[in-house]
Formats: C-alpha cells, sequence, structure tokens
C-alpha cells in the first residue's frame, strides 16, 4: 500500500554513503602493520626476547631499542612484537571458535525456534549480562592457568554474544518473503540455512567478529596482566605492563610501550569495523 | 504490580541456578581440597578431622543444602586459605565484609561519573552541527574505547600520581579512618573505570538520539511550530533514552569487571583483589560466594532497569 | 493566498523539484498527484519548512498571503516559519502510527500546538482539545485524551492527527497521503472528515495523493507531477476526464477503472463458468487446480494470530503459555468453501485482518493449523508476494534465483533433475517471457527497479510451471504505470500457461480488472462469492456494497 516514500530523506542517505571511507583506510592501515609485525614477532624480532644485559638496563627509547629495554635490559620493542603476535593469534582463535560455534546454534535456535531455544536463549542471556571477565576468571580457575585454558574460557566466554548476533540476524531472516518463497519452493531446510540465509548475514556478523576480536584482545591481555593468562617465559603485553607497573617512575616507556600498543591494534580494529559498517550502509 | 511480581520470580530463579551452577562447578573439579589445606601437616587422622569438619562426607546435594541455608542465615563458610589464628579458620563472611565497601564505593563513584559526564556529552554530541565538535568527539571517544582500563589505570598513576603528584602510588586510607580521604583515593580509579564507558555512553546516546531525530514524530513536531531545542527536550531525549538505560544496566556489569582489574592497578583491597587472589590459591568457598555476590548484584540491577524501562516506557505491558 | 513560484529543491548535486509554481485560494483543495520519485513530497515539506536542511531551494520563492515564506539562496528562516506552522499552517502526515510521539499522551501532543501559539489556561486548554477531539469524530474523546498513541487504532490516530492540525482553524491544511495507510473503509471516513473540515473551516488544502480516484472525488483542482516538474494543472475533471499531457493521459489510463471496463477479459475463450470450462485440448471439462472444502484456519496463540494477519513479525514462535494450552485455539478463517479451475483469477478482496493472509497460507501449506480439506490438483503452487524489495533474496543473482526453484525440484524427484545448462536455457527463456532483457541474468536484485523485481519474482513462481500461482497484492506496492504493466503480464502469462491464479488484493478496482470471479471476506468469513460482472452490478451483501461504494 505503501507507495510513497519521503524522497528527502533517501537522497540524503544516498549522498552520505557515497562518501570517501577514511576510516576503512586508517583501520587497515593500523591493523595492517600490528598483523605484519605481530606474525613476523613469531619467527624474528631484532634482539632475542630472553637475552638480558646488565649493562643495558632502563635504557631509554633510542634507534637501538626503538622501544627501549626493561629491568633486565631485555628488547623492549622485541617483546612487544612477540607478545603482539601471541595476543593476536589468541585472539583470532578465540574468535574462530566461538564465532563458528555462534553461526552454528545461532542459525539453528533462530531458524527452528522451539523448546531448543528457548532453553539455549534463556542460557545464552542469562551469560550474556554477566561480566566476561567474571566468568572467564570462573573457567580458569576450575582449569587452571595456561595459554591453551585462556582460549578454552575466552572461547566459550564468547559463544553466546555471537549467538545471540546470528539468532536475531535469522529470526529476522526467517520470515523474510524471500526465505518464505524458499520454503515454497521446497528448499531443503539445510540450503535455506546455510546458502540462502547465510550470506545475507554477514555484514552484520564481520562487524560482531570485529568487536569480538577487539574483546578477546582487552579480555586476554587484562588476564595476562592479572597473571592468569600466558605465563613467562612467554611475552605478553599484559604481564608486561604489570611488570612495568613498579618502574613507573625510572622507566615510563617500559610501561607505555606494551599499552599503547594494546591501544594501536584495538583502535585500529575498531576503525576497520567502522569503515566496514559505513560502507555496508547499516550506519547508525 | 504483575510485571514486577514476574521479574521478582525471574531474579529469584536466576541467582538460584546460578548458585547450584557454581557450587556444582566447584564439586566437580580434581583435586583433594583437605590435602591441600593441610599441607605438609596432612596426616590421615587429621584429614578426617577436617573432611568431617567441612562437611565433605556428605552428598553433594546436601552440602549445597547446607551451604544455602547457611548463606541465608549469613554464615557464608569458611575459607581454605585464610585463618583467624593457628587453630580457628576464616569464615568467608568476616573475609568479604571490610572489603565489600571498598567496591561498591568504587563501582558508586564511576557509575555517577559515568551518568553525570556522557549523557549532558551525548545530547551536546548530537545537537552539534558543528562538524569540527563532532569530528573531535568522534575521534576522542573512539581512541578511548580502545584503552584497557588496566592501562588506562597505569597511565593515571604515571600522570597524576608521579607526574602531578595528586596522590601517592599505592596509598590506601581505610574507610573507617577518614571518609573523605577513602573516596579521594578511590577517585582515580574511578575515572580509570569511568573514562571508556563515558566514550561508549556518550556515543550510544548520541546514536539513539539521531536515529530518534530521523522518525516522523519528529517532523510532526516541527510542523507545530516547536524549536529545536523543545523537540530535543520534549520529544526526542526521552525516546532516545530508552535503549541507553539497557545499556547503563550493562555497562554495571562492565564496572564490576572494570574494578576487579583495577582494584589491582591501584592496590585497593577490595574484593576483586581478593577474588584474584582466591582463584589463584584456589580458596572455592570463598570465590563461590564472591561469584554469588557479583551475580547478584548485576542481576538485581537489571531488574532495576527493567523497572525503570516500564516507568519510561508506557508500550511495555 | 498561497503562492509557490518557480521553485526548485535541490539535495546535492540532484535537483528534484524543478521549477514548480502552485497558488491556492482559500476553501480550496489542490491535489497534487504523481508517482513516487515525483517530488510532490518534497515540494509540500519545502512549503511547510520541514524539508530537511541538505535541500537547498536553488531558485524561486514561496509566498503566504504577503508574506516571504523562503526564497532562493536565502537560508530557511526557521524563527518566522515557526510562527506559521501549527497556526497557520499545518500538516496531516501519511503513518499516524510513526507521526505521533509514542511515549506521549496523545492529549498531550495535541495540547502542544495551543501551548506554542496561545496564552490559554490549562483547563481552557483541556476543553479546546476535548472539543476539537468530538469534531474530528473522536466519541471518547476523554479517554482519547489520556491514551498512547499504540492504544488507539489507525483511524483514530489519523483523526487525533487532524485534530492536532485543525485545532487552530489554520488557513493552509497540507495533506501527505493521508488515507494511503488506512483500510478503505476508514479511509472513506477520513476523506469525508477533511472534506467536512475544508467546508466548516474553509481553509485552503493542499494534498498529496498517488490516487487519482480519491484525487477526483475531493479535489477542486489537480497538479500532476512527474520527475519534479508540474505536467499539468486543472481542474479536477478537466484533468483527470481530458487530460491534455501524454503523461497524464498514460496515468489516467494506467488506473484500472470500473467505468472502463474489462477489454480483453473475456475473449480469448476463456469464459468463468466453471461447469463448461475446457481443458487446453479442449477436451472434456478439467477438474478444479484446488478444492477447498470446509476450511478453517486457526491459531494456537492468540497473539501471533494477529501479528501474522496484520503482516507483523510474529514474534518468538515459541511460547510457553501456547505450549501449555494446546486445547486454546482462536479461529481466523470459518468454514471457507471454494474451488479455483484451470486458467481461472480468482479475486479474493478484504480489509487488513479479515482472514485472506492466514487462508492463502493455507492454501500453500506455510500454515498446519487447519481443519478441512485442501486439495490440490497442480504441482505445488507458488506465490507472488506484494514487496519487490523482500521477495528476492538480494545476496544473489538473478540467474541464480531462478534456477533454483528447478534446483530444488530436482532434488526431491530425481526424474525432474536438469543439467546446468538445461536449467540456464530454461531461465533464459523465463527472463525474455517475463519481458526482460537477458543481461539481467548476471545482475543482483539490487541493481533492478521495483517492477523489474517483481517481473522476476514472477518469472521465478513460474519457471516450474506450477499451474497455480497465490499473488498477494503482486502490484499493491508499484506505481500506477508499473501497475498497469505488471498486471498486463499476469494476464498475457496466464493466457501462454493456462495459469490459475488466486489474486489478492485490498484493491477493488484491480481486482476487477484482473479476475473473472471474486471473493470478499470479512472476519475470517466468505461473505461472497461469484462472476465479477455479476458482484459488481448486483452485490449481495451490504459489506461488498460498502467496499464498493467506497472505491468509486
Amino acid at each position: 500500500m505503501e507507495n510513497t516514500k519521503y524522497t528527502g530523506k533517501t537522497e540524503v542517505k544516498k549522498v552520505k554513503n557515497k562518501r570517501w571511507n577514511k576510516y576503512l583506510t586508517a583501520g587497515m592501515v593500523m591493523t595492517g602493520i600490528a598483523v605484519t609485525l605481530g606474525i613476523v614477532g613469531f619467527f624474528w624480532t631484532p634482539y632475542s626476547t630472553t637475552a638480558m644485559s646488565a649493562a643495558e638496563k632502563f635504557a631509554p627509547p633510542s634507534l637501538r631499542h626503538f622501544f627501549g629495554t626493561d629491568n633486565f635490559g631485555r628488547d623492549i620493542f622485541s617483546r612487544v612484537m612477540q607478545g603482539m603476535g601471541t595476543s593476536i593469534l589468541i585472539s583470532s582463535l578465540v574468535v574462530f571458535f566461538s564465532g563458528a560455534a555462534g553461526i552454528f546454534l545461532g542459525a539453528l535456535t533462530g531458524y527452528f525456534g522451539g523448546l531448543v531455544d528457548e532453553v539455549v536463549m534463556r542460557i545464552t542471556d542469562a551469560l550474556n549480562g554477566f561480566p566476561s571477565i567474571l566468568l572467564t576468571l570462573v573457567i580458569i580457575s576450575l582449569l587452571g592457568i595456561g595459554m591453551q585454558n585462556v582460549i578454552i574460557s575466552l572461547g566459550l566466554v564468547f559463544v553466546p554474544g555471537f549467538v545471540r548476533i546470528v539468532r536475531s540476524e535469522f529470526i529476522r531472516l526467517r520470515d523474510a518473503d524471500y526465505i518464505k518463497r524458499a520454503r515454497m519452493m521446497r528448499v531443503g531446510n539445510f540450503r535455506i540455512l546455510f546458502v540462502h540465509i547465510l550470506p545475507n548475514i554477514f555484514s552484520v556478523f564481520w562487524v560482531s567478529v570485529m568487536i569480538g576480536f577487539n574483546n578477546a584482545i582487552l579480555a586476554e591481555s587484562g588476564m595476562s596482566y592479572l597473571g592468569i593468562g600466558v605465563q613467562p617465559p612467554d611475552a605478553s603485553l599484559g604481564k608486561m605492563l604489570s611488570d612495568a607497573q613498579g618502574y613507573l617512575q625510572t622507566a615510563p616507556w617500559y610501561a607505555l610501550a606494551p599499552g599503547l600498543t594494546i591501544v594501536w591494534v584495538v583502535l585500529g580494529f575498531s576503525l576497520f569495523s567502522e569503515g566496514i559498517r559505513r560502507k555496508g550502509g547499516t550506519q547508525r | 504490580m504483575k510485571y514486577v511480581g514476574k521479574k521478582i520470580g525471574t531474579l529469584i530463579m536466576t541467582l538460584f541456578l546460578v548458585s547450584a551452577a557454581a557450587f556444582l562447578a566447584f564439586e566437580i573439579i580434581p583435586g583433594d581440597v583437605v590435602a591441600s589445606i593441610l599441607g605438609t601437616e596432612a596426616t590421615p587422622e587429621r584429614e578426617a578431622q577436617l573432611r568431617e569438619e567441612l562437611g565433605f562426607n556428605d552428598p553433594p546435594i546436601v552440602r549445597y543444602g547446607k551451604w544455602v541455608a547457611g548463606v541465608f542465615q549469613g554464615d557464608f563458610g569458611v575459607s581454605y586459605r585464610y585463618s583467624k589464628n593457628m587453630n580457628e579458620m576464616m569464615p568467608v563472611a568476616e573475609l568479604i565484609g571490610d572489603k565489600l565497601p571498598v567496591t561498591l564505593w568504587l563501582a558508586a563513584i564511576s557509575l555517577v561519573l559515568i551518568v553525570l559526564v556522557s549523557i549532558p556529552l551525548g545530547v551536546l554530541w548530537a545537537k552539534s552541527g558543528n562538524h569540527l565538535l563532532d569530528a573531535a568527539l568522534g575521534v576522542i571517544t573512539q581512541a578511548s574505547m580502545a584503552v584497557p582500563s588496566f592501562f588506562l589505570g597505569i597511565l593515571v598513576t604515571w600522570l597524576f600520581g608521579i607526574m602531578f603528584r595528586f596522590f601517592r602510588p599505592g596509598g590506601y586510607v581505610s574507610y573507617q579512618d577518614n571518609f573523605p580521604g577513602f573516596l579521594g583515593y578511590l577517585l582515580f580509579p574511578a575515572i580509570s573505570i569511568a573514562l571508556p564507558k563515558v566514550a561508549m555512553t556518550a556515543r550510544f546516546l548520541r546514536n539513539s538520539m539521531l536515529t530518534e531525530l530521523d522518525s516522523d514524530y519528529v517532523r510532526t513536531a516541527y510542523s507545530k511550530g516547536c524549536t529545536k531545542e523543545r523537540v530535543m527536550y520534549g520529544h526526542v531525549l526521552r525516546n532516545a533514552m530508552m535503549p541507553v538505560v539497557t545499556f547503563l544496566g550493562m555497562i554495571v556489569a562492565e564496572i564490576v569487571a572494570g574494578s576487579i582489574v583495577v582494584e589491582q592497578v591501584f592496590g585497593l583491597p577490595g574484593i576483586g583483589r581478593l577474588l584474584i587472589s582466591s582463584i589463584s590459591t584456589r580458596d572455592f568457598p570463598v570465590v563461590e560466594i564472591l561469584i554469588l555476590y557479583i551475580t547478584f548484584v548485576v542481576i538485581f540491577v537489571y531488574f532495576l532497569v527493567d523497572i525503570l524501562y516500564k516507568v519510561i516506557d508506557p508500550r511495555i505491558s | 493566498m498561497i503562492k509557490i513560484e518557480e521553485l526548485s529543491v535541490a539535495f546535492g548535486d540532484t535537483e528534484v523539484v524543478k521549477n514548480v509554481s502552485l497558488e491556492l485560494r482559500d476553501g480550496e483543495i489542490l491535489g497534487v498527484v504523481g508517482e513516487s520519485g515525483s517530488g510532490k513530497s518534497v515540494t509540500a515539506l519545502t512549503l511547510m519548512g520541514l524539508v530537511s536542511d541538505a535541500a537547498k531551494v536553488t531558485s524561486g520563492r514561496i509566498l503566504f498571503d504577503d508574506v516571504i515564506l523562503r526564497e532562493a539562496g536565502r537560508p530557511c528562516d526557521k524563527a518566522l516559519y515557526r510562527k506559521f506552522q501549527g497556526s497557520e499552517m499545518s500538516m496531516v502526515f501519511q503513518e499516524p502510527q510513526t507521526s505521533l510521539n509514542p511515549t506521549q499522551k496523545v492529549g498531550r501532543q495535541v495540547e502542544e500546538v495551543l501551548l506554542l501559539h496561545t496564552k490559554l489556561d490549562r483547563g481552557e486548554i483541556r476543553d479546546k482539545v476535548l472539543e476539537t477531539f468530538r469534531a474530528v469524530g473522536l466519541q471518547d474523546a476523554e479517554r482519547v485524551y489520556v491514551s498512547y498513541p499504540h492504544q488507539l487504532s489507525g483511524g483514530m490516530r489519523q483523526r487525533a492527527m487532524i485534530a492536532m492540525a485543525v485545532i487552530l482553524h489554520p488557513r493552509l491544511i497540507v495533506a501527505d497521503e493521508p488515507t494511503t495507510a488506512l483500510d478503505v473503509t476508514i479511509q472513506n471516513q477520513i476523506v469525508e472528515l477533511l472534506r467536512k473540515i475544508n467546508a466548516e473551516q474553509n481553509n485552503a488544502m493542499l494534498f498529496i495523493t498517488h490516487d487519482l480516484h480519491l484525487a477526483r472525488r475531493i479535489c477542486h483542482r489537480v497538479a500532476v507531477m512527474k520527475d519534479g516538474c508540474v505536467v499539468e494543472t486543472g481542474t479536477a475533471e478537466e484533468v483527470l476526464d481530458h487530460p491534455g499531457e501524454a503523461y497524464t493521459k498514460r496515468l489516467v489510463e494506467a488506473v484500472p477503472s470500473r467505468v472502463r471496463g474489462r477489454e480483453g477479459r473475456t475473449a480469448g475463450g476463456r469464459t468463468c463458468n466453471p461447469g463448461s470450462l475446457t481443458g487446453e485440448n479442449g477436451k472434456a471439462p478439467s477438474e478444479p487446480v484446488l478444492q477447498v472444502r470446509d476450511l478453517s484456519v486457526y491459531y494456537q496463540d492468540g497473539g501471533q494470530a494477529l501479528a501474522e494477519e496484520e503482516g507483523r513479525e510474529g514474534g518468538n514462535r515459541f511460547s510457553l503459555k501456547a505450549f501449555f494450552r494446546r486445547n486454546y485455539r482462536q479461529y481466523v478463517v470459518h468454514h471457507a468453501d471454494f474451488e479455483i479451475w484451470p486458467g481461472e483469477s480468482l479475486g479474493l478482496v478484504g480489509e487488513s485482518g479479515c482472514g485472506k493472509t492466514s487462508l492463502s497460507k493455507a492454501i500453500l501449506g506455510i500454515n498446519h493449523y487447519i481443519e478441512g480439506n485442501i486439495v490440490h490438483h497442480s504441482v505445488r503452487p507458488q506465490m507472488v508476494f506484494q514487496d519487490p524489495y523482500s521477495s528476492l533474496n538480494p545476496t544473489k543473482t538473478i540467474g541464480w534465483l531462478l534456477q533454483e526453484p528447478l534446483r530444488a525440484a530436482g532434488r526431491l524427484d530425481k526424474s525432474l533433475a536438469m543439467t546446468k545448462a538445461d536449467r540456464e536455457a530454461a531461465a533464459y527463456d523465463m527472463l525474455r517471457r517475463v519481458g526482460l532483457e537477458e543481461a539481467y541474468f548476471h545482475r543482483k536484485p539490487s541493481e533492478l527497479s521495483g517492477g523489474q523485481r517483481q517481473r522476476v519474482s514472477i518469472a521465478q513462481a513460474l519457471i516450474t510451471n506450477p499451474g497455480f500461482i497465490v499473488a498477494d497484492e503482486p502490484v499493491s506496492a508499484l506505481d500506477v504505470t508499473i501497475q498497469a504493466q505488471i498486471m498486463e503480464l499476469i494476464l498475457k502469462l496466464q493466457g501462454e500457461m493456462n495459469l490459475a491464479c488466486l489474486f489478492i488484493s485490498h484493491d477493488i478496482n484491480v481486482v476487477y480488472r484482473m479476475c473473472d470471479r471474486i471473493m470478499v471476506m470479512k472476519d475470517g468469513q466468505i461473505l461472497e462469492i461469484g462472476e465479477t460482472e455479476e458482484v459488481f452490478s448486483h452485490p449481495k451483501e451490504d459489506y461488498t456494497k460498502l467496499l464498493l461504494c467506497n472505491s468509486q
């Protein structure tokens, strides 16, 4: 029935979407640098991350040591590279596993509904409301401390968020006219779920993956900071920060380097996801 | 009233489920608690005696019942790690008792900061037609959201504690001794918790207002001859606040999480630090009670949000 | 009194209103008609000073008596406008649902006009609002006063909007599609109300509509707009009965009308008598493609039934209440009894909430809560939906979409499986048949216009040659000229493929053009069923008469 749209509004939106997307560029550059350095950090660092040198204790940032050295004379830049790599790796795994579980559970519960949906949703609702760090702490206290357990606990904690987003998208689309028509054509359920609906939720899903990735970076470094994440001798940004806290007066760069690195990575990814969101036109 | 009753029912149900889940979770983990409490002093007799004392000989369901009954009477059990003296074990209630106010005040100050700063900021931001202000706020908030609270805490310590000497890093005044001083010491940790949330909330409110400003009833209001201010404050703000209320509810959960970390950064003796140390030492009675307690706070806040929502949104029945 | 002189409005570089000149005298109703995108809404919003700041007036000016409200080259003087808005000029919008603030009581929203423009005290304001409510036909004024918009029906909300617009007796009322979102019978009441107000208060009215019948009925003069330009102006009779411009002519001809009759309907040997209807090769009387016997449709959960019928999202499918109250049934269709013959079009008319959606769902086998019998004698029926923008999967190409029904059929029944080349050939063939070029095969729905999408929808429904389709308001979301093309297409394909069709529509005139027989539904009951001509010339039921009369 509705056959006149206010042309005024639609015109304005069109103009907005065409605008050059600075967010995307900035985000891509920042994450590009971070990911490259992180990956390189696994195989090669300018200095050994464990080599100590009493002579070069607390050297301030210089051309020799970009970020200076720490209380054992270790090169902070090398350790940051390695720590960032570890953080990114852990977060990627966490997002990969929880995202996959989220798609699977969200698709089934959202599309079919029913008793299973009710039960799964009650549980995810309860978990979602929880501070995620508390949940990870509980799981860690059950499983014990270690990198593997960080991945497992964060992976579990992130599932409800993804389920929720995927589910709401499937609920939105399961009654879309084109899905109704697919059902009338007697397309199989599996095919409707993963061939007809799934491609339509990717734009929303990617944004939530990026946000999830950021949360994973923050949670992982937070856990390392509290001493229940990645354990020494592996370098991790959170652990470096907690070590550096005691030397704020003598060597502020020791804390600033890993801290600003976290900010860099997180900011890069959030600009990136904002850019994607604006490009997709689903800007709010 | 029926609505409130229903919500209270849900609240109790959830608490019950969480308590059962928490209890069960620690029930199934491996490791002999008794042996680890006694450590080197373990003898079969003492172990058996302690087992009896802690009630380990009962089946789990009975122990859960006793635990819940205890919680209702204010008896939270005893810590496995801390002891009052050589012969007496430390009751969890006492252990938590003087740490609780620290965390509660920290959370309260953070929340007040968030609400007081973010709402005017969000409204101002939504109203500003100024591109420069708009862009600046966009960059600032985006950046603040990327700073983890523990790093922010360290930055605050470095800047205000070491450079400007507004407070002594690592220092703390007990609330029993000097209450204003105590609040002063909590201010900087609260800022560390609040800053990223202020950015998030202001952004959220701004987006919510912009969405509302796009809706048809705003055009109707203008067609009546309303000024921009009248449209903003008389029509849009209230509708835009509705999702923000829910958002603030979630922020409270985040504040609790933030305080766990920030207490560690500033060396505050709150329940967050206790929780971390109890987890590291596997002091489960303490962990259980703290989880239950935090759950209660979070759920209670959600409950309040639901009620508030009903007050401001007439469409909910 | 109101003069719009050579007005042009642009968003960025695109001009959406070009050199529009209009004049309005006191007591006159000027209709502005045109299809979507013709610039009629932007013109009205610019006149009211409500167009967004992104819009620039690039030429011309707007005069209210002698006051220049807006002029090219000057920014919008909002303070000046505010003096006029609400008191001297007011607006009635299309969607009463969204045009009222959902969290404020209706009374307060109407009061605001008085608060802004008068110095009356609280009591006087209240009395005046109640009085106006009664004047616009809101009987229960006290209750409306303290209600929130969601507690009122669509018609009541629109009355409240009108009360808000007329309370200060403004000299100009701009009504932007005020009845489009309403049901036919309510539509009629609102139109009468506006006419009454116009007669009583002698205010000028700018009436924007896409509905030429409506414009003909209510307007004194009419301006036809196309692509931002006024194509033709004159008295309603002149313009709509004897259009001078080619575009107006096309527009008028595209509108299905009972006066012009149903050329081509009964030609081609297609008679409407089911008994004598013959199969394709003139053999013995065929059997019906669909037989519905004593069909009742119900829902277990009342709230959902209503939601689905009104086309809203059904919410969560699972409800504990419904789970435990299995025996609770709310009927939305009662004892439907009819059949559809090959090649026949059966029209189903009724207002929203009458059960037509539930009935069609039951026929398509989507709804399982049914009693009675549905017998198909064809391949599984397919459906064409109203909204061309949501009925095609946006992530797929047109070619993929057209092949999907064939793939699905092949997977279910191995004997129907086709090779990729055959499927593609079939898809290309179907594209041609619905009048689209082959190039569209590789495009995505977002690159197509509404009419083109609806063609693809029809192609997708017909590619498996189902013999029977359900078309749910297939042309209601389209502009009149496109509407006419799609209607012709459906008629052509029906002839070619001996296709039976259940044609659901709220627009009596469209049904008249399209259908051999029609069926009138109200409150879940089939009131009347018969041959189109018969029903139109001799309606048996009062309700049918009302529908017919309202859509004249």
